[in-house]
């Protein structure tokens, strides 16, 4: 299934859902859309991850991309997330940096 | 199984991903071993059409073919840009695996998820082109 990002604000926080495959191919969209949401100097980013289907490394580098650009103060909240793309964000330890949610609570 | 030759650019991950989805149905692999297949060749595939091919001013193609045994797939990924051997680079250990997002460097992890997503993996470089093998043991019983 093709990549999309779809980012809504909703006052200071990003909300971007996520869908189809995240590599290579579609990592540039996705930085695209979390420089848009840079732009809005959000308090908080939550990625709705429970559409996307397929992560690979490129799409965790622009996580860690979002996390550099923002800053450290801005916690980035994953929702959704399950099966083996959940297990890929555990693997790699970014379970320590991010709050992983079933469903969004601020 | 048939084998598949594709220009080396990033619109050839979406077919490759086709072709082990395919391969790993086929393998009867649980989806767990067929995700972890997928993303260990979609790793290696961006390598060397990324630093194999584009950063070296190359222009070739990428080669996917499979074989499947009563015990194992193996799914071999050739290619003709610069030699090289993805486990020449050091893998992130658990130090950088438990640092924070904002202090972490960018890249180190494509080949972690590679090892972490198949049974085995082989590099070699014959007659000027690269081999990365990748093997997948099957479900016990499974018949070809």
């Amino acid at each position: 299934m093709a990549f999309d990002a779809k980012l809504v604000m909703k006052d200071t926080v990003a909300m971007i859902t996520l869908s189809g495959s995240l590599d290579a191919a579609s990592a540039s969209r996705f930085k695209e859309v979390i420089e848009q949401a840079a732009g809005q100097s959000p308090t908080k980013l939550v990625l709705l991850m429970s559409d996307l289907e397929f992560l690979a490394s490129a799409g965790l580098r622009v996580l860690i991309f979002a996390k550099q650009k923002m800053g450290a103060k801005v916690d980035i909240y994953v929702v959704g997330s399950q099966g083996p793309v959940l297990g890929t964000l555990e693997m790699s330890g970014f379970h320590h940096s991010v709050y992983i949610q079933d469903t969004y609570i601020g | 199984m048939k084998s598949l030759c594709l220009p080396a650019t990033l619109d050839a991950l979406e077919e490759i991903g086709k072709y082990i989805v395919e391969a790993a149905k086929n393998a009867d692999l649980d989806a767990k071993a067929a995700y972890g297949l997928r993303l260990a060749v979609d790793e290696i595939a961006t390598n060397i059409i990324t630093h194999g091919y584009k950063e070296a001013g190359k222009i070739g193609d990428v080669a996917v073919s499979g074989v499947l045994t009563d015990s194992s797939l193996t799914i071999v990924l050739e290619d003709t840009g610069i030699p090289f051997d993805p486990m020449s680079h050091n893998l992130p250990g658990d130090d950088y695996l438990s640092l924070p997002l904002e202090e972490r460097p960018i890249g180190g992890l494509g080949i972690f998820l590679v090892l972490k997503g198949v049974h085995a993996f082989n590099y070699e470089h014959v007659d000027g082109r690269n081999r990365n093998i990748f093997v997948m043991n099957r479900p016990v019983g499974t018949p070809e």
